[in-house]
């Protein structure tokens, strides 16, 4: 299959993980609701990332200019501009990622593989210094606090912080995942989709099917667009404070490790990879200081020998069980007798 | 109006001429072959025919409409389509998804990137009636990385056919296939094509004896420039392209063979 | 007037002697294994961290200050080891593999590396700034020049002699060259690329920590420098031409004269001017000033 379909028991695993998500805030430690909520943000900004690396095939290394775009914006438009409406900053915010992916897209998918990944790299550390430079209006190396945004209307400033970030916000941000996903999940089962699988497979043999390459990569890079800003908006408010690092390309590699962790060749891969990160960066930092080193290593490991990632290592020992026991069936006696 | 217009093709790299003023016509109906030794610019030509290679000098028409370099990608929207001599297919693609994605391009749905195209019912017969024409009706659920080689081959003359093109181009179709399935192969590609709706055929071939029994008209290329351009019959009877293209030895084999006892055996 | 442009054009001279050595480090395995080496910068912070604690162990050892020059070269080549261990131990596993793969790879070397330092140098910079005032400074047309940026810029000079003379006249060189211009070709020659690959990505290593040492009496180790350097590695590359020991000369004069000026007129705009020139290069030619049409 070009892609994982969903069959009966991954629905309970599906539900089970729902169910997850949505007691977590009320019966799990607080600080642990807290990454969790962290989680929510960065998995609506890999949809986007993995449209473009996983189904499209190209792996972007700036794409954390759009999520560091959709965090300041939040920044932006609550402290300058007045506009506190939650709804109002998403969408302004999206749109500012989809003209800004469409400009830089255009440029980039002219070029494919290491060139498209230095030439994103460029823009995300072009974007880093502008943010430093312009620090009269961004707050340069210090950045800007972001003040709380009203949810769906209501004016929730007089609520405690944490009472606030993980309760209503904790299922807004929810909410929002579950749209963004569903979204996603269209525009991959899309024929559109389709044809940007085949661009990644086999770009030239795409175009001999009248498939115009470079132009459905660039629609891809603006939906990724995007997507990622709308993630760096839901990210904003749980920071409470933005700063340029958002946009530095090591960042623009976190988001590329996370889903190479989860996995890119499934559509909750890179969700997974992104709750694995941010669970394992925090408990491998409470045991050691030197949590790069274990990730370094982690990410070498799953380069060199499981690609696939976690949800890849799943999917194969599925597929063994499931030969497994059709072997078993095949070789079942009782079939043999009948004949 | 002829389908397909080469108008003195040249097409040189540095000092090697691959192409040397190749003019032809392709009309409706018609099967044409390309023959000629290795080295004679049929690939260059289908490159330059296909839009990938731009002559140095010289056209290419489709219809009335000129074409030259025009790209693959342009030239598939406008209805003439190719095939691979190394196979060049999708990998992970399963039969169905990749006749799929070549009827989604065809009909202009490739930028539908709301609607799922498991409903897409339409779609989704027609690459089943695709795969049941190719003998691949049993395989729709493969991976075409796990095909044989000989249904790879099929799979890729396929997706071009999928987008029923008014020319297709095959480079070598059935290179790679076990002598047995060769005719098979052929006939599949006419009842294809017929059912299919496509004008002409044009396919590069080594096999002289599907060449002779299938086409309606051989073009032998040579060194660059064209030494006939005829039925099979007349070029049976011309010695010079016979025997540049297939090798002295094999002349007077096939000539018996194809020809009975017409030939360079009764000239000599 | 006269003596800010002496000055800026020093300075930035000096920069691109540093830099060009990461970079040619970067170009060559580019050139010939087709990976981009995001590890570079690590490699450079490694120099920069062995490069002082070998001078201070100098110096404690009785080594006269004026000789300090030697410990940091020694210290660089000291690092050779790291090459095969990363070329051996973890890259040659994907060599096969698509470049993205290639890339991440190294990433996760950067990763690695990071703590590495951490782990043995702690957070705190290091530093040997005596060194600078040990060798002094002349004095040029009224601007007051560092010595020791004169003896960094000779030594890089003469390292890129070597290299070129290397790449023209040696075995190993013409075995480069010939990769660089056509794999398959070469490897149909019957090169042995198991052991090209190491002693080229090894060469690659060395050049970096090199440039690593060599920067030490001006600035200090510090933990953020492999991150930051290999942000204008890439643009010296890029600007170069990906793969072209000429193209990281001149990439790095570029960017060295750039960073130079910028720092004397307007500090903040030092990286969007280099960042928008390396976008305009990738954009209008992405083959750089001398690099091979890969695009």
């Amino acid at each position: 299959m070009a892609y994982v379909h969903m069959k009966n028991p991954k629905l309970w695993v599906f539900l089970a993980v729902t169910l997850f998500l949505l007691i977590m805030p009320r019966l799990g430690s607080q600080y642990l609701s807290y990454l969790l909520l962290t989680f929510l943000g960065y998995a609506v900004a890999l949809l986007g990332v993995n449209l473009l690396f996983g189904i499209a095939g190209l792996l972007s290394f700036g794409h954390a200019l759009f999520f560091a775009l959709g965090a300041y914006m939040v920044a932006f438009l609550t402290t300058k501009f007045g506009v506190l409406h939650m709804e109002a900053i998403l969408l302004i915010a999206i749109v500012a990622g989809v003209l800004l992916g469409a400009a830089i897209g255009a440029v980039c998918v002219r070029y494919i593989k290491i060139y498209f990944g230095l030439l994103t790299l460029a823009f995300g550390m072009l974007f880093y210094s502008f943010l430093l430079k312009f620090y009269y209006f961004t707050g340069g190396d210090e950045g800007m606090r972001v003040l709380r945004p009203y949810l769906l209307g209501m004016d929730l400033s007089a609520v405690p912080k944490m009472q606030f970030l993980l309760g209503k916000y904790y299922y807004y941000a929810l909410a929002a995942l579950a749209v963004a996903s569903f979204a996603m999940w269209r525009i991959v089962s899309s024929p559109f989709g389709l044809c940007l699988m085949a661009i990644r497979d086999n770009p030239e043999k795409a175009n001999y099917l009248g498939i115009d390459v470079r132009r459905y990569r660039w629609y891809a890079f603006i939906i990724s667009g995007g997507y990622t800003a709308a993630g760096g908006v839901l990210l904003a408010p749980v920071l409470g404070q933005v700063d340029p690092t958002l946009t530095y390309w090591t960042h623009s590699g976190t988001l590329v490790f996370m889903i190479l962790l989860g996995g890119f060749n499934t559509f909750f891969g890179p969700m997974l990879g992104a709750f694995l990160y941010i669970f394992l960066q925090d408990t491998v930092m409470s045991l050691i200081p030197y949590w790069r080193f274990v990730f370094g290593a982690m990410l070498a490991f799953i380069v060199i020998v499981a690609p696939g990632g976690v949800a890849g290592v799943i999917g194969s020992l599925w597929k063994k069980e499931a030969a497994r026991d059709s072997a078993r069936n095949n070789a079942d006696p009782g079939s043999e007798r009948s004949a | 109006m002829p389908i397909l217009a080469a108008s003195d093709l040249r097409k040189s790299y540095g000092d090697f001429v691959a192409l040397d003023g190749v003019s032809f016509q392709v009309h409706a109906e018609e099967f044409v072959s390309i023959i000629g030794p290795n080295g004679a610019g049929k690939t260059t030509l289908i490159n330059v025919l296909t839009g990938l290679l731009r002559p140095n000098t010289g056209k290419v028409f489709f219809k009335d409409r000129e074409i030259t370099g025009l790209g693959p990608q342009r030239l598939a929207k406008l209805g003439i389509a190719r095939s691979f001599q190394l196979v060049n297919i999708f990998p992970e693609f399963t039969v169905d998804e990749f006749l799929q994605v070549a009827i989604f391009s065809r009909q202009g749905k490739g930028t539908h990137f709301f609607t799922p195209r498991g409903r897409d019912h339409e779609v989704r017969n027609q690459a089943g009636d695709l795969a049941r024409l190719f003998g691949l009706g049993e395989k729709r659920n493969i991976q075409a990385k796990n095909l044989p080689q000989g249904d790879k081959k099929l799979l890729d003359v396929a997706s071009a056919f999928a987008l029923q093109p008014e020319v297709i181009l095959l480079d070598e179709p059935t290179s790679g296939v076990s002598t047995g399935d060769k005719n098979k192969i052929m006939e599949i590609l006419l009842s294809a094509s017929k059912k299919m709706g496509i004008q002409s055929i044009i396919q590069v071939e080594h096999d002289m004896d599907l060449v002779f029994s299938f086409s309606d008209r051989i073009i032998a290329l040579h060194q660059g420039r064209i030494l006939a351009d005829s039925t099979p019959n007349e070029i049976s009877r011309n010695e010079e392209v016979v025997c540049t293209v297939l090798g002295q030895k094999e002349c007077f084999q096939i000539f018996s063979d194809l020809f009975g006892k017409k030939g360079l055996a009764d000239d000599g | 007037m006269g003596t800010d442009i002496i000055n800026i054009l020093f300075s930035g001279i000096f920069h691109a002697s540093t830099l060009f050595l990461v970079a040619a480090g970067l170009q060559v395995v580019f050139g010939v294994q087709r990976i981009f080496n995001m590890a570079c910068g690590s490699f450079y912070a490694l120099g920069a961290y062995v490069g002082v604690f070998f001078v201070k162990t100098a110096h404690a050892a009785g080594l006269p200050p004026a000789l300090s020059l030697i410990p940091l070269i020694a210290a660089g080549f000291f690092l050779f080891f790291i090459g095969p261990i990363i070329e051996r131990g973890l890259l040659r596993f994907v060599y096969d593999r698509d470049e993205t793969f290639q890339l991440l790879l190294t990433f996760a070397v950067v990763l690695m590396l990071e703590d590495v330092i951490k782990f043995i140098w702690g957070t705190s910079p290091q530093s040997t700034s005596e060194l600078y005032l040990v060798y002094g400074q002349i004095t040029w047309f009224g601007a007051v020049l560092p010595v020791y940026n004169l003896i960094v810029i000779a030594s890089s000079l003469f390292i890129a002699v070597l290299i070129g003379y290397m790449l023209a006249r040696t075995r190993f060189g013409k075995i480069i060259r010939a990769t660089v211009d056509n794999r398959e070709a070469s490897e149909a020659l019957g090169i042995n690329m198991k052991v090209v690959y190491a002693k080229v990505f090894t060469l690659g290593t060395v050049l970096g920590t090199m440039g690593g040492a060599l920067v030490i009496p001006s600035t200090a180790a510090m933990t953020e420098m492999g991150v930051e350097l290999i942000v204008m590695a890439f643009a010296v590359v890029v600007i170069g031409g990906l793969g072209s020991m000429k193209g990281a000369f001149f990439g790095a004069m570029v960017v060295g004269i750039l960073r130079s000026i910028a720092i004397a007129t307007y500090p903040e705009v030092e990286l969007l001017v280099i960042y928008l020139i390396v976008i305009g290069v990738l954009v209008f030619r992405p083959e750089g000033l001398f690099g091979g049409s890969r695009a």
